[in-house]
């Protein structure tokens, strides 16, 4: 046995030859590229892509933090990306390499976070959102247009214990401050005094906190209404109708506006293959290739020439291509000062234990 | 005994007893030092720490040490509020998993030898699959529908009770508590209710002692050292846990180890978090210091 498994191994090495000085590390998100995507660009560089995973910002920053490297590129949202750049651990691109960086759509080019592009590509984006149970929505004649639904005790004692928010200081707050007006990078004290106190009065209806339990639970039935991530409710709106449930899974951006996550390409200082780096970008940024994020994953798509892949049902969703007026309602969050992040900490502690 | 073996035998101990003490100096005692000096700095702009050096021509301004965060933990009464709803968590989970490993660990104990080991194996088989994996297990089971969930709300319904929910509430974090701790506290006390004499009780018998007090003046001061154990790596594990609130837990079920968490992950504030985790360990010293305090003249009786 021992002996023929080792076997299998050496063959399996002899197969791929330079395949394991070719490697390209990527650090990306959960789930946010396809196979299909990897296997055809490991045949285009006869390379091979190994990926880490991280579910939030947070955790990947923590994790660089705590000393992870050998990175080439990351995928970062805006606001890390701020982080990363301000902090050194970046890479300037070399545009040289990148001739599909003009499929762009130059709105979404040139942000604040990285003026001139000169560190980051966009890869695609989500936005923070309502998803619900249609058929139950309708029934009971709520409306879902906007964030009232899971901050108004009138409309939530209808749907009590079967909502859940984002366990997250930032989106939860963004979505409180849009509600009443604020902008969701807002810092006065007194703005988020009165979010907190929206959603402590909330709070009782809300069945828990959910960063990825509520795919699943929208899909089955047991929820009728969550905030969360674009692209995760694509995916329940996916699974629900794979498994052939009775209802259907919509989402829609609220009218108030709400959260616009931005994530891109950055190439992170302890990387060793630069070369290899910007081979992905480049080719990731060709329409066929990223039309992919969108058609398989749900992920809003800021490449022009990709918008000729994209299915035309997905392409007419405005939760996830959404319209220029809704768009002008969207903001990307910004990195908090580290007082404000101990305070808002303090905030999202009272809000958990009230 | 000469002068050779004496030397021999220092140098036996030390072979022994050297490797585990400088990994608990390694990983235990560096590590409390590192976190211990962390709690007294200021948090970097972007996360991680502020320098201790005056930095040249940089951002961060504020450097060196400070006692900031131990003045933060102590200016609001919210921080005190989380330590004793934890530890209220950390004593029902304890109280309930002795109640419930107690008449267990008897039964292991007086069954017969044979069987012992199987049924010792039975009470740890559990961890042979993820422990994430079987509180996962817990959210289908204590879901809305759920078989358990309906048949409950089926006989509340009978008497006019509203439908309750089981799952995301402190009732789901305290049966996930109880469930993943509750071989800690059966193995300790099987250990030692082992060793008892049964001579003792047959004694009593003979001596006109009814059940309760055979229980009550035998068994139960014998097995007092392994109820103390028991205990220890019940209540000690429950102050630090997040993943079972995090998961079974709904909006209001947030404990120490999830604040702590937090510190760390979405707030980016070290020094904090360390801060917290030393606050911890000073209270949980402080338990055990009194919990020996307690014990003391009851064995001290008992000797």
């Amino acid at each position: 046995m021992l002996f023929m498994a080792g076997c299998t191994r050496s063959d399996e090495r002899a197969a791929i030859p330079n395949k394991d000085r070719n490697v390209l590390h990527l650090f990306n998100w959960n789930n946010y590229i396809s196979t299909e995507t990897i296997r055809r660009f490991e045949k285009s560089c006869d390379c091979r892509l190994s990926q880490d995973y991280y579910s939030d910002n947070e955790e990947m920053l923590a994790k660089l933090a705590a000393g992870a490297s050998g990175y080439d590129l990351i995928v970062p949202t805006s606001n890390a990306m701020d982080t990363l750049i301000r902090q050194g651990a970046l890479k300037p691109l070399d545009k040289s390499l990148l001739p599909n960086l003009k499929n762009i759509d130059p709105s979404y080019l040139d942000t604040p976070f990285d003026p001139g592009n000169k560190y980051s590509v966009p890869y695609a984006y989500t936005i923070s959102l309502l998803g619900f149970n249609q058929e139950k929505i309708k029934e009971l004649g709520l409306p879902t247009d906007t964030w009232a639904i899971i901050f108004e005790p009138r409309y939530l004692e209808k749907i009590k214990g079967r909502v859940t928010v984002l366990d997250s200081q930032r989106e939860l707050m963004a979505a409180a401050l849009k509600y009443l007006g604020y902008s969701i990078n807002d810092a006065d004290e007194k703005h988020w005094k009165e979010a907190a106190d929206l959603i402590v009065r909330a709070k009782p209806y809300w069945a828990a906190f959910s960063n990825t339990s509520y795919i699943k639970e929208l899909a089955t039935g047991n929820l009728w209404v969550a905030h969360g991530y674009s692209n995760d409710m694509f995916q329940a709106a996916l699974d629900a109708k794979k498994t052939g449930r009775s209802f259907t899974i919509g989402y829609s951006t609220p009218n108030e506006g709400a959260v616009l996550a931005l994530d891109s390409m950055v190439l992170h200082r302890s990387g060793k293959s630069p070369d290899l780096a910007h081979q992905f970008v480049n080719f990731m940024l060709e329409g066929k290739n990223s039309a992919d994020l969108t058609n398989l994953l749900g992920s809003g798509n800021p490449n022009t020439e990709a918008m000729q892949y994209v299915q035309p049902e997905i392409a007419a969703n405005k939760a996830i291509f959404p319209s220029r007026e809704s768009l002008a309602r969207l903001e990307m969050l910004r990195d908090l000062d580290r007082k404000q992040r101990r305070l808002l900490s303090r905030l999202w502690t009272e809000i958990k234990l009230r | 005994m000469s002068k050779g073996d004496l030397r021999e035998g220092r140098v036996a101990r030390l072979l022994v007893g050297g490797p585990p003490f400088i990994f608990l100096l390694i990983f235990f005692v560096g590590p409390s030092l590192i976190m211990i000096l962390t709690s007294f700095r200021f948090p970097g702009e972007f996360g991680g720490l502020a320098p201790i050096a005056a930095p040249a021509a940089s951002a961060e301004s504020e450097h060196g040490f400070t006692p900031e965060a131990y003045q933060f933990f102590f200016s609001d009464l919210l921080y005190g509020e989380i330590f004793f709803k934890s530890f209220a968590m950390a004593a029902a989970t304890t109280f309930i998993c002795l109640i419930l490993a107690y008449p267990l660990a008897v039964l292991i104990a007086r069954s017969e030898k044979r069987f012992r080991n199987l049924l010792v194996l039975l009470v740890v088989l559990p961890f042979a699959s993820n422990f994430l994996i079987r509180i996962y297990a817990w959210m289908i089971i204590l879901g809305p529908e759920s078989a358990l969930s309906q048949f409950i709300n089926a006989i509340l319904g009978v008497f006019g009770i509203g439908p309750v929910t089981l799952l995301f509430s402190p009732f789901a974090v305290l049966v996930g508590m109880v469930y993943v701790h509750l071989p800690f506290m059966v193995l300790p006390l099987y250990t030692n209710l082992e060793k008892h004499d049964p001579a003792l009780l047959n004694a009593a018998q003979d001596l006109g002692a009814n059940g309760w007090q055979r229980f009550w003046q035998i068994t139960w001061p014998l097995s007092l050292p392994g109820v103390f154990s028991g205990s220890a790596l019940v209540f000690i594990p429950v102050l630090g846990m997040f993943a079972v609130p995090d998961i079974l837990g709904g909006t209001g079920d947030i404990l120490i180890g999830n604040l702590i968490k937090d510190q760390f992950l979405g707030t980016r504030d070290w020094p904090f978090g360390s801060a917290l985790s030393i606050m911890l360990t000073l209270a949980v010293l402080s338990v055990a210091a009194l919990a020996t305090w307690l014990a003391r003249p009851a064995t001290g009786q008992q000797g």
